[in-house]
């Protein structure tokens, strides 16, 4: 029943639903499946076999096999993996000696103004009490 | 004494730790474990999260990756394949 060129459809995992084609029998239980499906290794409880037998050889590369499902009609998506692009890096600003003399004058007198309003605050006004002396 | 809206125990009793005690504090249950639609057994890869942790939490992670995931169990979604290549 399993044979080399035997198309099937996977029923198991993410490819279920896809059609594939046994590629080569590894095993009593395992063979290896390509098509619709990733190239992979198959338990053969994972398949159920078709009627159409596809003639390829034993190993068969995967664009024979994209040229023998097309024959059929079966049209296999190929995914080519993108090209990372090159990221501009980031360059810092360097600041003139003119504007960085002129953000330290600023600092420095927003931190006076700050430190003088404090000593205002920590020196409250007294207030006197006078107490009229009742004969 | 628990205050009247918590007797009816519909909120879930959790005791946290507070410095030198511990208190009660009360909190929302799970909602139940998703079934298969189709066998009612309980479906495995489906987490039991509230609404606002399945909105951060990404779809990879709330249902199987094969067709029907998350809706059906795996022996009925195979079931399902083999009768439609049959028809």
């Amino acid at each position: 029943m399993y044979e080399i060129g035997r198309l099937c459809v996977k029923i198991a995992g993410r490819d279920a639903g896809k059609k594939c084609v046994i590629v080569d029998i590894l095993d009593s239980n395992y063979v290896l499946i390509d098509g619709e499906t990733r190239r992979r290794k198959c338990n053969l409880t994972h398949l159920e076999p078709l009627n159409q037998i596809i003639k390829i050889k034993k190993k068969a590369s995967n664009v024979d096999i994209i040229k023998e499902f097309k024959k059929l009609k079966i049209e296999i998506k190929t995914t080519k993996p993108k090209k990372a692009e090159k990221r501009p890096k980031k360059t810092k600003k360097i600041k003139n000696n003119e504007e960085k003399t002129a953000i330290k004058t600023v600092k420095q007198t927003k931190t006076s103004k700050t430190s003088s309003t404090k000593e205002k605050k920590a020196t409250p006004k007294k207030k006197t009490v006078t107490t009229k002396k009742v004969k | 004494m628990p205050a009247g809206r918590y007797k009816s125990r519909s909120l879930r009793r959790v005791f946290t730790k507070v410095i030198s005690k511990t208190k009660l504090t009360y909190k929302k249950r799970k909602p139940k474990i998703a079934h298969c639609a189709n066998c009612k057994t309980p479906l495995k890869g489906v987490p039991r999260l509230r609404p606002h942790q399945a909105q951060n939490t990404p779809k990879t992670q709330k249902r199987p990756q094969r067709p029907f995931g998350g809706k059906l169990c795996s022996k009925c979604t195979r079931a399902k394949i083999k009768s439609s290549i049959q028809e």
